[in-house]
């Protein structure tokens, strides 16, 4: 593999990064890092949202090391998506043992490059990363495309049924008829992942969030309608991804993206920002040509590559040094069957508040043949709350309904509420900017107890199909 | 809270070592070293509080609350001239217009200290009113005008004799005080809302209400009360020097939505409300928050002399906000609000967040505005901001002890927002000063509208479990361990030691002097009679009082509660559960609204309202003034 003779630029790059408030540089990275690439012939970053392969041509973990570049894992038909542990002495994969096989999740230990099986099972599981107390999520293969799991590696899961495959205790925390991969654990414990949009029905590639126990999914913005995927967190609390082919960000004091000036070039995601606040990327010319490794000051003019490979992409650098463990998510999930969801005030919405007082809500979710079902309706208080018992752990989106049963404003797209989980939004699609006001919710002084639209008390016979479908 | 020595030893200790301080001192100016103006270990933490520099700009006056005295360096070197002891538990100061005095106010002894600062010595010691927390002294050097935190008012007296002229009412915890640029009005805010007006089913479950309370400041008199809704919790006030803008910090709390999680500002708004002839008409409140970082617990408030900029700290969140005052006023004027709800807002006009030391609170500017000085009263520094590059150029060591105790790394960790999910609240916030907020909150483990409870006093609460209103935390690291972490923090709280020092730290806190008691501690008539109707056996008719309904059966012992779990006819339709614990009498006069879901807005209505079937006990006999006698007794306790 040729190496570009500006690896020492990392560390030339690596110094001490202005401290920004509530968060600070890794300062175990102002020291050169080896560094871990994946290389494949053909790679498919979206593929995996289509259920499909992003490595068709298999692909092979290097680590660059002293300026030189060798495979990371011997023995394996495939390996990828490499995870460093947050003390920097572990790796974790996806790694085929032959090439028939499923894609299974492993964990390197990089000093004497022991390796163990973490997750196992017949369907592919790919992209995993660590999470807290050693915990660890990443997708797996169903039926209904990848849906994120967690998983204690070392058994320390609570309350989760038991992956007898893999001997680790897994929770599935998506629940919708539709991919999502797992981009990065952001800092506040939460997990960035990539799904289609609208969630569980769209395709256009795009970001959301989801605490660790599969509670709180939403979207991590509502300026919806372009392509962003391969979102990683930065020092700063940003939040950067590739938006098309060029780079864009989330930053915590807007309600929308903002661009990165950045050469001209197509993005791969997947960014490592190194000490000294440099960004390690992967980044090609154009289709038809490969992804190579690039340092990039943010905000220079051009691009300095550090490793390229003809015939190979070189694609989801990490570094390999510890890293701040981000906060581990208590999960205070009740010990219910169902959800309860609470409105606070239903008329507010990003795409403009509702003129029209709704009467009453209406909720979706998807039987086992994809079908969608009426569960049910609820009335809406005046001031736009409403308190409702739903499914839990299954897809399920609302409509807002007027006095005659016509649809005001319907959901596209679908969510879901863990057992147990007990959340109340602001508005519907209201957006992550729009806190809540202090108000007393009027469906509280009416009641306390939510209307069931958990379906399990009604009969599939007199349950409802939805007159307008999926 | 410390005790500190005698006064004369402490003095002198002062003195000494504040001479030996200028031996040793040096100096780092511009540097981000930290500046040492130590001199050696002092008896107690400082715990800075407020910084003023004087009106020529020369010196730097530090009060430091725990250490109780103020620190007087010199501005330039931040060298140590004096140290000053005052009195206990200091929390407000103020020059005189012409710098001659400097006013402090004692809250715990509730006096006022007076320095000559020509010879930096404490003058006079003044009584005033029940927790004295801020003064100010008016232009024409006429008048003194103290807030009261516990009698709810703002004191006047005679600047020169110290002789209080009359009491004007102002908010509940009335506690900062500022006098607008011209010297015509006295602005004052309070830390706690005001009680509900009329008595309605609805009472502890409304949005709390804050006021500034305007005073002329010529005739001594109330000539406005500018209304905060939804606030409760409002702390320092500044002008501009046009007069044209006045800003203050306070909380906007979301007590009456289920505290099911943190995202989207879903416990606390942080904001503040602008006024003045630069806003227009109506006050406007904009938020400092941000989607995924909030301003948590803004404090101090100071506004640069050209009015570019207005200077916010977050003592829960460390930092101070640098908010661009010509892009917040057009954003104010361009945009039709409310702004609260908007967490995106702050993008248009905050220009920078600068991280400073632990629990900022009090910060005021250099004449010229290059230089700001924010105290961390967690930390015993003074962070010095450059404000041209809005960073901290260097940071002011005070003399303190080396190490942390416990004790102290417990009140830090009550005093920090950083465990919170993305830094939103910590346990002052709901806390205030570490005791309460006045305030009824809906938990999202009792179920949402259900079991909504009113948050009670720290203070004294050592001794006194098991903890919550149901008595089911059985001690202080299970009420502050892994509920706080699940249905408060939601996010992953500290270690096993560190919450053994917060529950140090709560433990310690003890109850503050009572101010209703005679100056020699015994108790009035009222209250004599009052005892009386506490402890008898015996109604008005003849008729036995059963043990358990006698108010001396489940309010015994020293703080008021036999500690265990009884059904006194206080639940609600929307209660789980009956079954609540004796509540202490601890500083029950000052804890307002009472009932375990702050439903009885004072203690009378515990007996008017909520008790007509004498199971709490039995009270039905008592006429308005008996009542009165049992009320002046609690207030005793």
């Amino acid at each position: 593999m040729r190496f570009s003779a500006k690896l020492p630029a990392i560390a030339g790059a690596v110094a001490l990064l202005i401290p920004i408030c509530g968060f600070a540089p890794d300062m175990a990275q102002s020291t050169a890092a080896d560094i871990i690439v994946t290389a494949a012939p053909v790679y498919e970053p979206l593929a995996a949202l289509r259920g499909q392969e992003r490595f068709p041509k298999g692909a092979q973990l290097m680590l660059v090391h002293a300026g030189n570049a060798e495979p990371l894992v011997i023995g394996f038909a495939a390996t990828a998506d490499a995870n460093v542990g947050f003390d920097g002495k572990t790796v974790l994969f996806a790694g085929k043992q032959a090439s028939g096989d499923p894609w299974q999740i492993w964990e390197l230990t990089l000093a004497d490059h022991s390796l163990r099986k973490l997750i196992a099972g017949e369907g592919d599981a790919i992209r995993p990363l660590y999470l807290p107390a050693g915990r660890v999520v990443y997708a797996r293969r169903t039926p209904q495309g990848f849906q994120l799991e967690a998983a204690g590696k070392d058994g320390l899961m609570l309350n989760a049924p038991v992956d007898a495959a893999a001997g680790s205790a897994v929770v599935p925390l998506t629940y919708m008829p539709a991919s999502a991969i797992p981009a990065d654990v952001l800092a506040d414990g939460r997990i960035l992942f990539e799904a289609g949009f609208p969630l569980g029905s769209g395709s256009i590639p795009e970001l959301f969030l989801v605490y660790s126990d599969g509670s709180g999914v939403e979207s991590y913005r509502c300026d919806h309608g372009s392509t962003r995927w391969g979102g990683r967190q930065l020092a700063s609390g940003d939040v950067v991804f590739t938006h098309g082919s060029s780079l864009a960000r989330f930053t915590s004091s807007l309600a929308h993206e903002a661009p990165i000036v950045a050469p001209r070039a197509e993005y791969a995601g997947a960014i490592t920002e190194t000490a000294s606040g440099d960004w390690l990327l992967s980044a090609r010319a154009g289709a038809g040509t490969h992804y190579s490794l690039k340092l990039w000051k943010p905000g220079a003019a051009a691009l300095q590559t550090l490793l390229a490979e003809s015939g190979q992409d070189l694609v989801e650098p990490v570094l390999v040094a510890p890293r701040r463990r981000p906060n581990r998510h208590p999960s205070g999930l009740h010990n219910w069957s169902y959800a309860n969801m609470m409105a606070l005030d239903a008329r507010q919405s990003r795409e403009g508040d509702l003129k029209v007082a709704p009467a009453s809500v209406r909720l979706e979710t998807l039987d086992a043949q994809g079908h969608t079902i009426v569960t049910g309706t609820a009335p809406v208080e005046a001031d736009g709350s409403f308190f409702v018992k739903t499914p839990a752990d299954k897809p399920i989106r609302f409509a807002l309904l007027d006095e005659k049963g016509g649809v005001l404003r319907q959901e596209h797209g679908w969510f879901w509420i863990r057992r147990g989980e007990q959340r109340y939004c602001v508005g519907c699609h209201a957006g992550p900017e729009r806190a809540s006001e202090n108000h007393m919710p009027a469906v509280l002084l009416r009641t306390t107890t939510p209307v069931d639209l958990s379906g399990v008390n009604v009969p599939v016979e007199t349950q409802q199909k939805s007159p307008g479908g999926n | 809270m410390r005790r500190r020595l005698q006064t004369g030893v402490g003095a002198g200790l002062g003195i000494g070592l504040a001479a030996l301080a200028g031996a040793l001192f040096a100096v780092a100016f511009w540097t981000d070293r930290p500046v040492h103006a130590n001199a050696g270990d002092a008896v107690d933490y400082a715990s800075p509080l407020e910084v003023q520099l004087s009106p020529d700009g020369a010196r730097l006056y530090v009060l430091c609350q725990q250490s109780e005295e103020v620190r007087v360096l010199d501005a330039a070197s931040y060298a140590v001239i004096r140290n000053i002891a005052v009195g206990r538990v200091p929390r407000g100061f103020s020059f005189s217009p012409d710098g001659a005095r400097l006013f402090v106010t004692n809250s715990w002894d509730d006096t006022l200290s007076v320095i000559d600062t020509s010879t930096l010595a404490v003058v006079a010691t003044w009584p005033v009113g029940a927790e004295p927390s801020s003064v100010v002294e008016d232009r024409a050097g006429k008048r003194l005008f103290v807030a009261n935190r516990i009698s709810n008012d703002v004191a006047v007296l005679d600047a020169q004799t110290g002789v209080e002229e009359k009491r004007l009412l102002a908010g509940r915890g009335s506690s900062y005080l500022a006098l607008s640029p011209d010297g015509s009005r006295i602005y004052a805010t309070h830390v706690y809302p005001n009680p509900p007006r009329v008595q309605t089913d609805l009472d502890n479950r409304r949005e709390p209400e804050s006021e500034i309370t305007v005073i002329d400041a010529a005739r001594a008199v109330v000539v406005d009360r500018m209304p905060l809704h939804a606030i409760a919790g409002v702390f320092h006030l500044a002008f501009s020097a046009d007069g044209r803008l006045g800003v203050a910090a306070e909380y906007h709390p979301k007590n009456l939505v289920p505290l099911a999680h943190l995202e989207h500002g879903g416990a606390f708004a942080y904001t503040l409300t602008l006024f003045g002839a630069d806003v227009g008409k109506a006050s406007v409140e904009v938020p400092l928050d941000e989607l995924e970082r909030y301003a948590s617990q803004p404090f101090g408030v100071a506004i640069a002399p050209d009015k570019s900029r207005i200077y916010v700290t977050s003592g829960g969140s460390e930092i101070v906000t640098v908010i661009d005052v010509p892009r917040l006023l057009r954003f104010i004027h361009s945009h039709n609000g409310p702004f609260v709800q908007d967490l995106s807002a702050s993008t248009n006009y905050v220009v920078a967040r600068i991280a400073v030391g632990r629990n900022p609170r009090g910060l005021t500017l250099t004449r010229d505005g290059r230089r700001l000085f924010v105290a961390n009263r967690m930390e015993d520094t003074i962070s010095v901001i450059d404000t041209r590059t809005n960073r901290v150029a260097s940071t002011i060591t005070l003399a303190g002890p080396k190490t942390i105790s416990s004790l102290r790394h417990g009140e830090q960790t009550f005093y920090t927002a950083r465990y919170s999910f993305q830094g939103q609240i910590g346990c002052s916030s709901c806390h205030i000063d570490s005791t309460f907020d006045g305030i009824t909150w809906n938990l999202e483990p009792d179920g949402f509208g259900r079991s909504t409870v009113a948050n009670k006093m720290l203070e004294g609460v050592k001794d006194t479990e098991p903890y919550k209103w149901t008595g089911t935390n059985p001690d202080i690291p299970t009420e502050c361990g892994p509920r706080t972490e699940k249905y408060f923090w939601r996010s992953e709280t500290f270690d096993n030691l560190t919450l053994a020092d917060l529950a140090t730290y709560i433990r310690s806190l003890p109850p503050r002097p009572n101010r209703w008691r005679l100056a020699n501690g015994e108790q009035t008539p009222a209250q004599e009679r009052g005892q009386e109707f506490f402890t008898r056996s015996v109604d008005k008719f003849g008729k036995p009082i059963a043990e358990s309904n006698r108010c001396s059966y489940c309010h015994s012992g020293e703080k008021g509660t036999n500690q265990k779990i009884s059904d006194v006819g206080t639940r609600k339709p929307t209660d789980n559960t009956g079954l609540l614990k004796a509540v202490p009498l601890t500083e029950i006069a000052l804890t307002a609204p009472y009932l375990h879901d702050g439903s009885a807005r004072t203690l009378e209505e515990i007996w008017t309202v909520y008790n007509p079937d004498d199971k709490h006990g039995r009270t039905n006999d008592l006429t308005k003034d008996e009542l009165n006698d049992l009320i002046e007794y609690l207030r005793a306790r």
